[in-house]
């Protein structure tokens, strides 16, 4: 009992646990228009929708899983541990796709793919005037948008985790006479599995909430049903009982993953730290990796930034460029700094109280801000809007308002990295200079701070990434007058008006790239 | 704040209250950065629109009133029972002095709720016709649309087809392409067809247009033009300016349009209106009169229904000599006003039907 009170008086838990209440605050409001619905809504949602939703979803997330694991090790793999021409280009083209949002990938894909398109003409002339290809709004369709747009959280982290994965313990299982493939699959994968996991937890989180490409690709999951109901019906109880499913759903994957990580937990010693010998790659192996990465990059962001400059550049798209245009790029590069900053604030007493006083409240408080993420967009839109008039009614019309829901919605982004970084020190590298006789103030200063600040900025870094990207959200709560990037691409692209969207959605690569610098321009080994 | 003065024992704690003092203060220092920013503001010749219509179909006709008048308009586009929604949550604080939606049951479910004001105008009077309007003149139309077919030329011969009914039939499986469930100009349409033949026969059709259309669902019209035209699908239901603006473009484009339901008997062609109203706490309601006087007034209706190839309201204003003349087909005979009261029902049928 007295340690629960000692543990309550902690202003950071305070913090903590505030934050907590604030995300489940919606999530609260969601779950109780669900189950104080007619259960008539609920069978006849159960009848007719839920079946197929619930099976769209889980397929198509689980593809994305499977083709971004692929893509996103093969590629980590690949540029770490080869030695080949152009390999620290590569490793920077990788990231790319990060400020390619997802729905942009979805129109140009639309374009490339669709019936009548570029690919499918060319296909044609090699395969007869009838022949059709995949098209883009179907289930491969989707899966291959998705994944191509979201490997990159893969390769990441699993980059990361090569980069300071200790290769004596690879030499180790070599000396011992283990082969290479076999100290692969047995040392390395396994030391890298909590890193990959978190990747893969991230991609199929994002999956789940999409709405944007879901929507362009008109294939139906939970979260575009969801909207659906929203935007088509003037009461919300359906849409709070599809909502309340995704949750359920988004939180099943997200203890799957935490078993998965918690099962192994891995120390970094940073003194005997070694980084490993590349492979040397003779010019056939060389140019077959090129060709590989170089396919990579050209589908997930080459091809489309070209498009995108292409229709920029036409003289319908040049002339919406005006002083009102510059207006949406200020609110853009504003609204993604403070809710990216607000989120690294708010996201670090909970990351830091889980990962070194790891109580039930603890981590019950950490996974609490988890299930903001799978709060699909536009709900968490509505209750914080309606919370907001109830409660607080002077922040509404404000953007502090739209900054909230994006700290709810985003946070979890943030806690994938801010959590193995805080694990990965140990508690005894602090005990150790608290005996050494350094205060606590200097410990953070010159040993944990060090050690986090990179998990810290790549963590600052995708939360203003996807803020940057945010749609439904954006839509139902913006005050009037207050236009995003994203907001002017989605209103031109859904109607159609492709050239008129190519420059806001450049101008959101174009912006998103400052950023993804961030994440490549150091070596994050040095901390 | 008041968790500060809680002393602590150990020095981690006391990190931690260091910690969380320096986040706080930042966050502080963000969140009032965030709240100075300024947001529209309330100003004497400022009108807040909120537009369920596509901003480029509405915005130069907003901009030449603004040139006329010197009143500036805001405008927030969005999806129109989303913005009923919005107007609903937001209550009093609503910054939106009018609503301007693409359909007529969506404004009479904002009058129903209160949303609106009666209005007492002489000149909407005179320019629009009494069925267009609300009882009360809570919300005026402004244009016509009509629920169309839009057939590929080469792929339907004309004669095949000529009720929306026939788009059910199994020949058609995998060629009809149909808006989503979502949509106003659906659930209208739905709600018409309803009313003129009941449940059970709304029911069926709906079954045969589902598995027809398969996964040709699509949110916007122009885009099931767009398969049409290409020849993805054989046929599509949508609003018909979408096929003008299309031609417009692309004047050779093999799609044509054809009026259904129009043989003797038969339940005419659904209509529906694009309409507007001003909201109940508006505070610049003289300056909302004076945009609704501008859109009624016929230099206003011959610009809007120019822009957008709807039917003007107007009886003494032509509409664009490419559109079929609106005295060659006649419109289905349920009262625009009723459309809301059909909606509930209407999307209960949706759903169980299973449309996406």
């Amino acid at each position: 009992m007295t340690t629960l009170r000692r543990q309550l008086s902690s202003p950071l838990q305070l913090m903590a646990i505030a934050t907590a209440g604030l995300i489940l605050l919606p999530l609260g409001y969601v779950t109780l228009l669900a189950v104080t619905a007619d259960p008539a809504v609920w069978s006849r949602l159960w009848a007719t929708r839920i079946p197929e939703l619930l099976w769209n979803t889980i397929s198509l997330a689980g593809s994305v899983a499977v083709l971004t694991l692929i893509l996103g090790v093969t590629t980590a793999w690949l540029v770490v541990r080869f030695d080949f021409p152009g390999r620290r280009l590569w490793e920077a083209a990788l990231i790319l796709p990060l400020a390619m949002p997802t729905y942009v990938l979805a129109y140009v894909y639309t374009y490339l793919l669709g019936f009548g398109g570029p690919v499918e003409l060319a296909w044609q002339i090699w395969a007869g005037p009838q022949s059709r290809i995949v098209s883009p709004q179907s289930f491969w369709g989707t899966t291959l948008v998705m994944a191509l747009d979201t490997f990159p959280f893969v390769y990441l982290l699993t980059r990361t985790a090569l980069l300071s994965l200790n290769v004596s313990f690879e030499e180790v299982a070599r000396v011992s006479g283990v082969s290479r493939m076999m100290t692969l699959w047995r040392v390395t994968l396994p030391l890298m599995r909590p890193s990959i996991a978190a990747g893969v937890a991230l991609v199929i989180l994002y999956v789940v909430s999409d709405f944007g490409a879901v929507s362009l690709l008109r294939y139906q999951t939970l979260t575009y049903a969801v909207f659906q109901q929203m935007t088509g019906r003037s009461d919300n109880t359906a849409a709070s009982i599809l909502s309340v499913l995704l949750v359920v759903l988004a939180l099943l994957f997200l203890v799957t993953e935490r078993w998965f990580r918690q099962r192994s937990r891995f120390y970094q010693t940073t003194g005997r730290y070694r980084a490993p010998q590349r492979i040397p790659c003779r010019w056939i192996g060389a140019l077959s990796i090129t060709a590989l990465l170089g396919g990579i990059v050209a589908m997930s962001f080459g091809v489309p930034a070209y498009l995108l400059v292409k229709w920029s550049l036409s003289p319908e798209a040049l002339a919406i460029i005006d002083s009102r245009f510059y207006g949406f790029i200020w609110n853009s590069a504003l609204l993604a700094a403070a809710a990216a900053t607000a989120g690294v604030l708010i996201g670090l007493p909970l990351a830091y109280l889980a990962s070194r006083r790891p109580t039930l409240l603890n981590l019950g408080c950490l996974q609490a801000a988890y299930a903001g993420y799978v709060l699909p967009g536009p709900v968490a839109a509505l209750a914080v809007l309606v919370l907001c008039l109830k409660l607080t009614p002077i922040f509404y019309g404000t953007v502090l308002l739209l900054i909230v829901a994006y700290v709810i919605h985003f946070l979890p982004a943030g806690l994938q990295s801010l959590e193995p970084a805080l694990q990965q020190i140990t508690p005894n590298l602090e005990e150790v200079a608290r005996t050494l006789g350094l205060g606590v103030r200097d410990t953070w200063r010159r040993v944990t701070l060090p050690l986090v600040r990179n998990g810290f900025i790549v963590a600052w870094v995708l939360m203003f990434l996807q803020t940057m990207k945010e749609l439904p959200a954006t839509l139902l709560l913006r005050p009037v007058g207050f236009d995003t990037l994203a907001i002017r691409v989605w209103l031109e692209a859904s109607e159609e008006y492709f050239q008129l969207a190519a420059p806001s959605a450049l101008l959101i690569v174009l912006l998103s790239l400052p950023a993804l610098w961030l994440l490549v321009s150091k070596d994050w080994r040095s901390a | 704040m008041t968790s500060f003065n809680i002393r602590h024992r150990t020095g981690a704690a006391s990190a931690g209250r260091r910690l969380a003092l320096a986040m706080l203060t930042a966050c502080s220092l963000a969140l009032s950065l965030s709240l100075c920013i300024p947001t529209a503001s309330p100003a004497a010749d400022k009108l807040t629109v909120y537009s369920g219509r596509s901003e480029r179909l509405i915005k130069p006709v907003f901009d030449a009133f603004t040139a006329k008048t010197g009143i500036q308009i805001e405008l927030l586009s969005s999806g129109t029972t989303e913005l009923v929604n919005r107007l609903k949550a937001e209550g009093d604080r609503t910054p939106a002095d009018l609503l301007l939606t693409n359909d007529a049951g969506s404004l009479e479910l904002a009058r129903g709720a209160g949303l609106l004001r009666p209005l007492n105008m002489r000149e909407v009077e005179r320019a629009i016709p009494s069925q267009f309007r609300a009882a009360d003149n809570s919300w005026v139309g402004l244009s016509g649309r009509f629920w169309i077919i839009v057939y590929n030329t080469t792929m339907v011969k004309p004669g095949q087809v000529t009720s929306l009914f026939d788009l059910a039939d199994p020949q058609w499986k995998d060629k009809i392409a149909i808006p989503n469930s979502g949509s106003e100009y659906l659930q209208a349409g739905v709600s018409v067809i309803r009313a003129t033949h009941g449940d059970d026969k709304t029911k069926q059709f709906l079954t045969g247009l589902r598995d027809n259309a398969g996964s040709q669902v699509y949110q916007k019209s122009s885009q099931i033009v767009d398969a049409v035209a290409k020849g993805q699908v054989a046929m599509g239901i949508v609003n018909h300016y979408y096929v003008y603006r299309h031609l417009a473009t692309q004047p050779a484009a093999p799609v044509a349009v054809l009026m259904p339901d129009q043989k003797e008997g038969g339940m005419g062609a659904i209509m529906n209106v694009t309409g507007i109203g001003i909201t109940k706490s508006s505070t610049h309601a003289d300056n909302a009169k004076l945009l609704i006087e501008f859109l009624v007034a016929q230099a206003g209706q011959k610009m809007f229904a120019d822009l957008d190839k709807e039917y003007p309201l107007h009886p003494e204003v032509k509409a664009d000599p490419a559109l079929v003349d609106r005295k060659s087909f006649r419109a289905a005979l349920v009262p625009l006003t009723k459309l809301a009261e059909l909606r509930e029902p209407t999307l209960t049928l949706i759903e169980q039907v299973g449309l996406r």
